[in-house]
C-alpha cells in the first residue's frame, strides 16, 4: 500500500521535473528534520490522548506511538528510518541519563547507611534473580545471563525522571525512587562492561580482546565523563550561576560527549552517567549545581522513547517468549521488593515497599545495552538477547505505570484534594 | 464558655520559644516536601521540646519546653536544632532559619496532612500556602489571665523592636523587595491579623472573643492571628512578630529580651494609652519591617518620630537591671552587637547575596549557618 502510493507520487514528480527544471530529484527517504517533527507531534498527541482519556503517564504514551506507527503494527518507521534517527535518539538518552547521573549524590548514600544497605541490597539481589532465572529457568549459557542480568537488573532512571518531573513529585519516596535508580544504573553499567568481556570469552574471541573491549568501553567512557565535565565546570564557572549561558554550555558538552563516544565506540548511554555523576561529585563550587537542562530535553524524551517503542520487537513474540519474559520480571520485582525490605531505617515498611514499586520501570537503557551488545554479536545476540528485550517491552507499558502509582500511594505526587466551596 | 479559653495559669516570666524552619532539597537550596517524613523519623526523648508539622510540608516546627532563663531556652534550641539537622541529613535534606524563602515557588507547596490544616485551606484558599514564611513565637508566662491581656497590650509598642532585630526575609520571589522583614506581608493578607484591641481585662477580653465567635468569625484562639496574643492554654503572652532568626543564638535572644521586657513593665506597670498605641501602630510595624534598624518610630506620647536605633538601644540600657536580676543580660549583649554592627540577619543574607549573586548560595550558606552555630557559653 504504501510503496504503491510512493510509486505515484514519484511517477507524478518525475512527470513534473520534465516541465519544471528546478526540481530537485525525487526524496530517496524522509528528510531527518521532517520525520523528526512528524514522530514529535504524533508521540505528543497519542501521549496527550492517552493521558487526557485514561491518565496514563505521558512516557508511556510516546512508546505506544513508537509501537504503533513502527515494524510492528503500521510500519511507517522502519528500520532505515530507525537508523537515521539512532543519533537523535543517542543524543536524547544520553542528555537523560546526565541529568540521573547528576542524581546519584553519593554524599547522601555516606550519611544514611539504610540507604546504602537498600541500594546494594537491590544491586546484588536483583542480578542474582534474572541470573538466576535466565540460567536456571529458561536456559541461557551462563554469559548470555549475565548478560540479561546486566541489562535488566537496574531500573530506568529515564523513565523514574520523566514521571517524578510530570507528576512534580516531592517526597522520600521519589528521593529514594531516584537513588535507588541511579545506583542500580551505575552497577548495571560496571556489569555490562564486565558482561562484554564474557561475552568475547564465550564466542572464543581471544582473552587480549576479552579484556581489551570492555577495557575500551569502561575507560573511554570514565575519561571522555572526566574531561567533558572538567571542561564543562571551567568554561561555565565564567558565566553567571543558573543563566541560559551557562544551560547552553551544560548541554553543548553533553552533545561534545554523545559525539566523541561515538566517534570513539563507546557506549554514549555510559558516558554521560558518567559524566553527570562526576558533576554531580566534584562541582564543589556548585558552578553547575544549580543549571539543570531546558525543558527541551523533554521534546528528546518524546523522539527517545517513540524510537524506543518502534525498537520493540513485538512482532517476534511468542507465548513462551511472552512467558519468560513475565517469569524474569517477577523474579526482578520479588527482588527488588525484597531489598526494599531489608533496607530498614525510619521509613516504614508500606513506604519501603512503595519504593521497590517505584524502581520497576525498565526501558531505553536497557533497550540500549541490548543495541551494544547486539552491534558485536549480531548473529549470536539477536536471540541470546530476546528474553531481555521482551522484558523491556511489557516494562515499557506497565513501568511508567508502576513508578507513579508509588508515587501517587506515596502521597508525593503533586495531585491535591480540591476544596471547592468548604469551610467558610 | 469555650473550654479553651479557660486560663491555665503558669509561672510568671517563664518562657518558651516555638521556630519555624525551612526545609531544602540539597540539590538547588529550594524549598522541598519533607516533614511528615521527617516527624515520622525523628526520634526523641522530649527532654528538651518538640518537632511539629506545620502549615505546608517544607515547614517544621521546633519548639522549647517552658523554662525560667533565656540560658535553658538556649540549651533546648540547640539540642532541637541539633537533632533535627542531624535527621535531616539522613534524608538529603538541609534545614535553615530566615523568615521567608529567597525564591521558592509558593504554588508548588503541598498543604500539610490534618483536619486543622485542611480547614485552613479550605477557608483561606492560596493565602494557606503563601503562608510558608517562618516565624519565631515567644511566651511568656502570666500568673494570672488579667496579667495576660495586660501585658499583651503593654508589649504592643515594642513590637518594631522585635521586628527590627529579628528581620531575615529580603527576598521574595527572587527579587530584592527592599523590606528587612518582608514575612509580616504574607500575614497581613488574613482577616484576623493585626493588633490586640484595647481591653481593660480578662472579662474584657472573653467578651470580645465571644462576640467574634458568634459573628462566625473566630472559633479559637488560634484564629487570631494578632502580632501579640494572649495564649490561655499556656498560660502565656505570645509574641508573633519575629522572623525566624538565621540561628539559636539570636532566637535565644529575642527570648531573654523578651522576658526581661515583661519584667520591667509588670513591675513598674507604666500607664499607656492603649487606643493612641494602635493608632500608630500599622505605621510603626511598617517602619521595622521596611527599613530595620533604621526605621522611624512615631510616637504618640510625644507626638514625634524618633530613630529606632536609639529608642533600641536606650531600651537596651533601661532593661539592665531586669537582665542581671534574671540571669540573661549577656543575651541582651548578642543583640546590642547586631544593633551597633547594624548587621541584621537581613543584612547579612543580603550580602551573601552580593557576594554570590545567585540565591541558591546564599540559602546554601544560611543552611550552613544554621547547621554549625551554637550558643556561645554564659
Amino acid at each position: 500500500m504504501n510503496e504503491s502510493l510512493l510509486s505515484y507520487a514519484r511517477e507524478a514528480w518525475t512527470a513534473l521535473q520534465g516541465a519544471l527544471y528546478f526540481l530537485p530529484p525525487f526524496p530517496a527517504r524522509v528528510d531527518t528534520l521532517a520525520l523528526l517533527s512528524l514522530l514529535l507531534v504524533a508521540g505528543l498527541l497519542v501521549a496527550e490522548w492517552l493521558r487526557a482519556r485514561w491518565g496514563w503517564p505521558r512516557v508511556l504514551g510516546y512508546v505506544v506511538a513508537g509501537t504503533v506507527f513502527g515494524p510492528s503494527l503500521f510500519g511507517w518507521i522502519n528500520a532505515d528510518i530507525l537508523a537515521q534517527l539512532r543519533p537523535i535518539a543517542d543524543a536524547a538518552h544520553g542528555l537523560l541519563l546526565l541529568e540521573a547521573g547528576r542524581r546519584l549524590d553519593l554524599r547522601w548514600l555516606l550519611n544514611n547507611r539504610d540507604l546504602l544497605r537498600g541500594g546494594v541490597s537491590d544491586i546484588a539481589l536483583s542480578f542474582l534473580a534474572v541470573y538466576g532465572f535466565a540460567f536456571f529457568v529458561v536456559g541461557l549459557p551462563p554469559a548470555w545471563a549475565a548478560a540479561t542480568a546486566a541489562v535488566t537488573m537496574a531500573s530506568a532512571p529515564a523513565v523514574v525522571m520523566l514521571v517524578i518531573e510530570e507528576s512534580r513529585a516531592q517526597g522520600q519516596i521519589t528521593e529514594r525512587v531516584m537513588m535507588y535508580s541511579a545506583i542500580g544504573s551505575a552497577a548495571s553499567f560496571v556489569v555490562f562492561v564486565a558482561v562484554l568481556g564474557f561475552v568475547h570469552a564465550q564466542i572464543g574471541a581471544t582473552w587480549g580482546a576479552a579484556l581489551a573491549h570492555p577495557l575500551w568501553a569502561g575507560g573511554g567512557a570514565c575519561l571522555i565523563g572526566v574531561l567533558a565535565s572538567r571542561l564543562a565546570i571551567v568554561v561555565a564557572g565564567q558565566l553567571p550561576k543558573r543563566s541560559l549561558a551557562q544551560v547552553f554550555v551544560l548541554a553543548a558538552m553533553a552533545l561534545l560527549a554523545v559525539g566523541v563516544a561515538r566517534m570513539l565506540g563507546v557506549p554514549v548511554f555510559l558516558t554521560l552517567f558518567l559524566m553527570g555523576v562526576i558533576l554531580s561529585f566534584s562541582d564543589r563550587a556548585k558552578v553547575l549545581s544549580y543549571t539543570s537542562l531546558p525543558d527541551g530535553h523533554g521534546m528528546l524524551a518524546i523522539i527517545l522513547f517513540v524510537v524506543v517503542g518502534a525498537a520493540l520487537p513485538w512482532r517476534d513474540a511468542t507465548w513462551p517468549m511472552a512467558a519468560q519474559a513475565l517469569g524474569l520480571l517477577l523474579a526482578r520485582a520479588a527482588a527488588k521488593l525484597l531489598a526494599m525490605t531489608l533496607s530498614g531505617g525510619a521509613l516504614p515498611i508500606g513506604k519501603r515497599l512503595l519504593a521497590g514499586i517505584g524502581i520497576q520501570p525498565l526501558s531505553a537503557t536497557a533497550v540500549f545495552m541490548a543495541f551494544e551488545i547486539g552491534k558485536l554479536y549480531p548473529e549470536i545476540s539477536h536471540s541470546a538477547l530476546h528474553l531481555a528485550f521482551f522484558a523491556a517491552a511489557i516494562m515499557d507499558i506497565a513501568g511508567p505505570v508502576l513508578c507513579r502509582f508509588a508515587l501517587n500511594r506515596a502521597g508525593e505526587t503533586a495531585v491535591e484534594k480540591e476544596t471547592q466551596g468548604g469551610a467558610r | 464558655m469555650n473550654d479553651t479559653l479557660e486560663y491555665h495559669q503558669s509561672e510568671p516570666l517563664t518562657l518558651g520559644v516555638e521556630l519555624e524552619l525551612q526545609l531544602l532539597t540539597t540539590r538547588d537550596y529550594d524549598l522541598t516536601r519533607g516533614a511528615t517524613d521527617l516527624l515520622r523519623a525523628v526520634r526523641h526523648d522530649g527532654s528538651h521540646g518538640d518537632v511539629k508539622l506545620e502549615i505546608t510540608e517544607s515547614m517544621i516546627e521546633i519548639n522549647t519546653l517552658p523554662r525560667e532563663s533565656a540560658d535553658a531556652i538556649a540549651a533546648d534550641l540547640d539540642a532541637m536544632r541539633g537533632l533535627l539537622v542531624e535527621q535531616c541529613a539522613r534524608n538529603n535534606i538541609a534545614v535553615c532559619g530566615g523568615g521567608a524563602h529567597p525564591f521558592h515557588s509558593w504554588p508548588d507547596r503541598r498543604i500539610s496532612p490534618g483536619e486543622r490544616y485542611e480547614m485552613t485551606y479550605a477557608r483561606y484558599g492560596y493565602l494557606a500556602k503563601q503562608f510558608t514564611v517562618f516565624g519565631q513565637h515567644i511566651h511568656v508566662g502570666c500568673a494570672t489571665a488579667d496579667d495576660a491581656v495586660w501585658l499583651t497590650q503593654a508589649l504592643g509598642p515594642y513590637v518594631p523592636y522585635f521586628i527590627a532585630l529579628s528581620a531575615a526575609s529580603p527576598y521574595i520571589d527572587g527579587v530584592d523587595t527592599l523590606f528587612h522583614s518582608a514575612r509580616l506581608n504574607a500575614v497581613s493578607a488574613f482577616p484576623l491579623s493585626g493588633q490586640c484591641p484595647e481591653l481593660a481585662d480578662w472579662n474584657g477580653f472573653l467578651e470580645y472573643f465571644g462576640f467574634l465567635r458568634d459573628c462566625g468569625i473566630a472559633a479559637s484562639i488560634k484564629d487570631l492571628y494578632w502580632d501579640i496574643r494572649p495564649k490561655p492554654e499556656y498560660g502565656t503572652v505570645e509574641i508573633r512578630v519575629c522572623d525566624t532568626p538565621l540561628d539559636v543564638v539570636q532566637a535565644a535572644a529575642l527570648a531573654a529580651l523578651a522576658q526581661a521586657l515583661s519584667r520591667r513593665l509588670l513591675r513598674e506597670r507604666p500607664a499607656f494609652d492603649a487606643g493612641k498605641a494602635l493608632q500608630v501602630a500599622r505605621y510603626n510595624k511598617f517602619q521595622a519591617c521596611r527599613y530595620g534598624f533604621d526605621a522611624q518610630i512615631s510616637s504618640p506620647r510625644k507626638r514625634a518620630q524618633e530613630g529606632l536605633r536609639t529608642t533600641l538601644k536606650d531600651l537596651l540600657d533601661t532593661l539592665d537591671d531586669d537582665a542581671r536580676a534574671l540571669g540573661c543580660r549577656h543575651w541582651l549583649d548578642v543583640l546590642r552587637t547586631s544593633l551597633f554592627t547594624g548587621l541584621s540577619g537581613a543584612d547579612w543574607l543580603r550580602a551573601r547575596q552580593a557576594v554570590h549573586k545567585n540565591l541558591n548560595d546564599v540559602v546554601r550558606d544560611s543552611a550552613e549557618r544554621f547547621s554549625a552555630m551554637r550558643p556561645p557559653a554564659n
